[in-house]
């Protein structure tokens, strides 16, 4: 008996493990692979209304009109309260609506909307988005929402984020080695973005 | 037990598959923490405000007197490091460790966050409202001259304020208090040269002679001296500055030096007046009042009185011959004693005939603005607060930066004086020996959050304003800046005249703009003006030309006879001035308390160090608890035998002890202040610091010390790793 718990277990792990090394392929780069679960803010921002489509009733708003450190600095940054006031403001259409009224009540208070953060990597990590964001859009030229959605997933489709991929070291590394794949024979095998301190400074 | 098959062997088996099966399929988990922290952003900001980008704003360091300017690193709003300000020219863009600690005073946990009430033992918290009110009460039930401010040194604009708040309640009261201040060389520069504190040029000097005078260490302002210095050492035509070094006890400016020697403690006038006698004896040209008054200074009385060898006399005196221009400089040790007055008019007189005034020791600029001029402290002040306090003369007090109750010695009796004043109040930053004391506890705002300018005693180019802004919001919404204080107290006296100023930083920046025509900024407008000047840190100011009197004369000079001996006391205490701890200001700093001491390394705890002769004839060796006991009091504290003092002195270092003042202070140590014993200069009338004649005796117990250097010490241990040679193999005048 005990050998069929033997073999069980034996072959459960190695299709788990066979399996987990599928994640490691590189995956087509705007699909959901790993959805992180849901994470409730403070106002149910809606991305869709504001970065979305036209056709959707979206005002197709730039990435980096809010998130605006992205070209700039190591985060992308969650805008100041100033800059939701600069607009909203102004507009009386919906300025009666509960999540605005909630805008405002932070905004007189001068308190900052105590935001949870969704795409948190650990400590050890050092992850810069200035570095990301100057390739891909200035040097690259590719659209703002297709940059931004490699690794954060066709946030115009949502409300508040939701992570879309898994960001962990593999995958990150899987982006890295596309035009520096690193194999057996490399000579180069700490370069550019595969060198350990890149990132684990 | 149960009847099993499955053996040990089999069990291992699926613990090792299973294990490998977990481990390699972990490559493709993520430990990204979804939805767990916060991310909070501003409220409102400015456009160069980006997040894990750090911007630069220039201050002024407040962690001592000497006023250097420093620049914060801020991120996310928040001051996370000090550097020095480029352009402040006092330090020039570097900083001392004093400085770096700064942070941890802005940051610490024990600083005071609400407005206490005494009620009993406990303080209780109240609103600033109720403080300022009961204030207003308490000071105007009393006569004026009843009401005394007690505070450290002062300049600024704080102080104009000050002053202005003692004129609305007609009080002059107003004690300026020092426990470690350059106040009997202020007196004796001022007889001598005309000016209390000239601008000293080390730079310019060929050679220097320090009696004491700790000016890489702990005095007056360290961070310019050592680069004034490193010039004096680097000259750029020709000869290399030679720095003679002559204390009791070894500062770290002695241990720089080429030559260091020991003396007889309370001799070094002796010493300065039998090198006039050698210099006019080589054929110098000095006046022909001061050859007669330091005739019978002849090498051999001279060498006799003060322990220095003749040879070293002659040699120090060939030197200075030889070398010009030079510098004398007279510094703590000169001053600690009775007649502490006569040995710095000595020394002075010293570089008087050595034709220094006006090459080395040169008129500082004058300050075109007297109500913000610095009032520098001392220790007389005190008394005279102390003498009234017996005497029921005050009803209302108030103390700012000076802690009394730590640094005053216990023959002053001052905390029973204290409690003769009914109404005590005090602005503090923590919980110290003197809050502790008081009626009404007042939190102020930390160095790094506050408004003012000021003007340190010692200027060191020209004249300059140095601005404090806040690098920072404040830490605690409980706390208020002393300007803040201080225009609110002015606000119940004389409202017509400050109800247009809504606070302090709109009456700093009114005065300023007002003044901006002197200030350079006669062609900005008063944002341009105001912004640049913030961005600086420092605002020059001109002022007028000073005279520095190079007279040599010797009247007055009545430099006295070296000690008697007391056998009941045999030792001299010198209590020592460290950079890091200084009167105990900034004892609750544990980044302080942790950097080692230079001369000893010890950390965290007092000492008492003691030369190998004295420790061996009480049969004392390191490590050993021993009481220190003066006529005034006694301490316990652990030996540390070092050879960098006289034998007949030990020196127990200043700022240890308290009894209060927060977790990384109190404990910690023993404090020298409360044995000195009364002992006074015969003409300032301020306590003479190093007149403490004490005795040692073994307490029984011993340690280990807790210092850097490791057992063996600066102690070789027999093995020749550094050489050294006897000081009379080395002719100091015909090597460099």
């Amino acid at each position: 008996m005990y050998y069929f718990l033997r073999l069980s277990v034996l072959l459960v792990g190695l299709i788990v493990s066979a399996g987990s090394y599928a994640v490691n392929e590189v995956q087509p780069l705007t699909t959901a692979d790993d959805l992180g679960p849901k994470v409730e803010q403070p106002i149910e921002f809606p991305h869709d209304r504001h970065a979305g489509d036209a056709a959707k009733g979206g005002m197709q708003i730039n990435c980096m009109y809010c998130h605006t450190y992205a070209r700039r600095s190591m985060v992308a940054g969650i805008p100041p309260l100033q800059k939701c006031i600069g607009c909203h403001q102004s507009i009386e259409s919906v300025r009666e609506t509960p999540r605005i009224k909630k805008l405002f009540e932070y905004w007189e208070a001068k308190k900052a909307v105590p935001w949870k953060k969704v795409h948190d990597l650990p400590d050890f990590v050092r992850f810069n988005h200035e570095r990301h964001i100057q390739r891909f859009v200035f040097a690259q030229n590719k659209p703002v929402q297709e940059a931004c959605g490699y690794c954060h997933g066709d946030v115009k489709t949502m409300t508040v984020a939701r992570r879309q991929k898994p960001l962990s070291m593999g995958w990150c590394v899987s982006c890295h080695q596309k035009d520096h794949p690193v194999d057996a024979t490399s000579t180069k095998t700490t370069h550019g973005p595969n060198d350990c301190w890149q990132c684990h400074k | 037990m149960i009847e099993n098959s499955f053996n040990r062997r089999g069990f291992l088996k699926v613990l090792g598959w299973g294990g490998a099966t977990v481990a390699l399929s972990g490559c493709g988990n993520t430990s990204v923490e979804d939805g767990k922290e916060f991310v909070t952003s501003y409220v409102q900001t400015a456009d160069y405000i980006i997040p894990s980008i750090g911007t630069y704003f220039n201050s002024t360091c407040a962690q001592c007197n000497a006023g250097c300017g420093i620049m914060g690193r801020v991120r996310e709003g928040r001051v996370l490091k000090l550097e020095g300000n480029p352009k402040s020219p006092i330090n020039n863009g570097k900083m001392c460790g004093l400085g770096q600690a700064g942070v941890q005073a802005h940051y610490n946990p024990d600083r005071i966050r609400e407005p206490l009430l005494r009620n009993g033992d406990k303080g209780e918290a109240i609103t600033w409202e109720k403080a300022l009110a009961l204030i207003n009460e308490k000071v105007g039930g009393v006569k004026a001259e009843n009401v005394a401010f007690l505070t450290g040194g002062v300049s600024g604009h704080v102080k104009a304020l000050l002053k202005n708040y003692l004129d609305a309640l007609g009080s002059g009261h107003h004690y300026v208090y020092e426990a470690v201040a350059p106040s009997v060389v202020r007196v004796a520069n001022k007889k001598a040269y005309g000016v209390e504190m000239p601008r000293l040029r080390l730079d310019k000097a060929k050679v220097i002679v320090s009696f004491g005078a700790d000016f890489l260490g702990a005095w007056i302002s360290p961070v310019h001296f050592s680069q004034q210095y490193a010039r004096f050492r680097k000259a750029d035509k020709g000869e290399r500055g030679v720095l003679v070094q002559v204390e009791s006890k070894m500062t770290l400016t002695g241990a720089n030096a080429d030559r260091w020697l020991a003396i007889r403690p309370g001799t070094e006038g002796i010493l300065a007046l039998g090198l006039i006698n050698a210099l006019a004896a080589a054929g110098r040209s000095v006046p022909g009042d001061v050859v007669a008054a330091v005739k019978e200074y002849t090498v051999d009385r001279v060498s006799k009185d003060t322990g220095v060898s003749a040879e070293h006399i002659g040699k120090l005196a060939a030197l200075l011959k030889e070398r010009s221009p030079s510098l004398i400089i007279a510094g703590s040790a000169v001053e600690g004693y009775a007649h502490g007055s006569q040995n710095a008019t000595a020394i002075a007189l010293l570089n008087q005939v050595l034709g220094n005034v006006g090459k080395t020791v040169e008129a500082p600029s004058s300050v075109p603005f007297p109500q913000m001029a610095p009032t520098p402290g001392n220790r007389f002040a005190l008394q005279a607060l102390n003498d009234n306090m017996a005497q029921d003369k005050v009803k209302v007090l108030f103390s700012y930066g000076a802690n009394p109750v730590f640094t005053a010695p216990a023959s002053m009796k001052l905390k029973e004086n204290l409690k003769k004043v009914p109404f005590k109040v005090a602005f503090a930053h923590y919980m110290d020996e003197t809050a502790v004391e008081a009626d009404l506890v007042l939190p102020l705002n930390s160095a790094l959050e506050d408004w003012a300018t000021a003007m340190p005693e010692y200027i060191a180019e020209g004249a300059q304003l140095s601005i404090q802004q806040p690098l920072m919001e404040k830490l605690y919404p409980g706390t208020l800046g002393m300007g803040d204080i201080l225009l609110a107290l002015l606000k119940q006296r004389r409202p017509d005249e400050y109800k247009g100023y809504e606070d302090f930083y709109s009456y700093l920046r009114s005065a300023m703009v007002s003044i901006k025509g002197v200030l350079g900024g006669a062609n900005e407008d008063d944002d341009t003006f105001w912004d640049t000047a913030l961005s600086r840190g420092v605002v020059k100011l001109v002022g007028a030309p000073v005279n520095i009197s190079s007279n040599a004369s010797a009247k007055g000079l009545v430099v006295p006879a070296p000690f008697v001996e007391d056998s009941a006391y045999p030792l001299h205490l010198i209590p020592a001035v460290s950079a890091s701890m200084r009167d105990g200001r900034n004892a609750n700093e544990p980044w302080l308390q942790e950097s080692p001491d230079p001369l000893t390394t010890i950390v965290w705890d007092s000492w008492v160090e003691m030369h190998p002769k004295t420790a061996a004839k009480l049969g004392i060796v390191e490590g050993d608890i021993v009481e220190v006991a003066s006529k005034s009091g006694a301490i316990k504290a652990q030996v540390y035998v070092f050879t960098g003092i006289h034998p007949d002195v030990i020196s127990v270092p200043l700022g240890y002890g308290h009894e209060a003042m927060g977790r990384y202070a109190k404990g910690v140590g023993v404090n020298a202040f409360k044995i000195l014993d009364p002992i006074f200069d015969k003409e300032t009338g301020e306590l003479a610091m190093h007149e403490t004649r004490v005795k040692v005796t073994k307490a029984g117990q011993r340690v280990v010390i807790v210092k850097d250097e490791g057992p063996a010490g600066g102690n070789q241990m027999g093995r020749k790793i550094a050489v050294r040679m006897s000081s009379s193999k080395v002719n100091l005048s015909e090597e460099v």
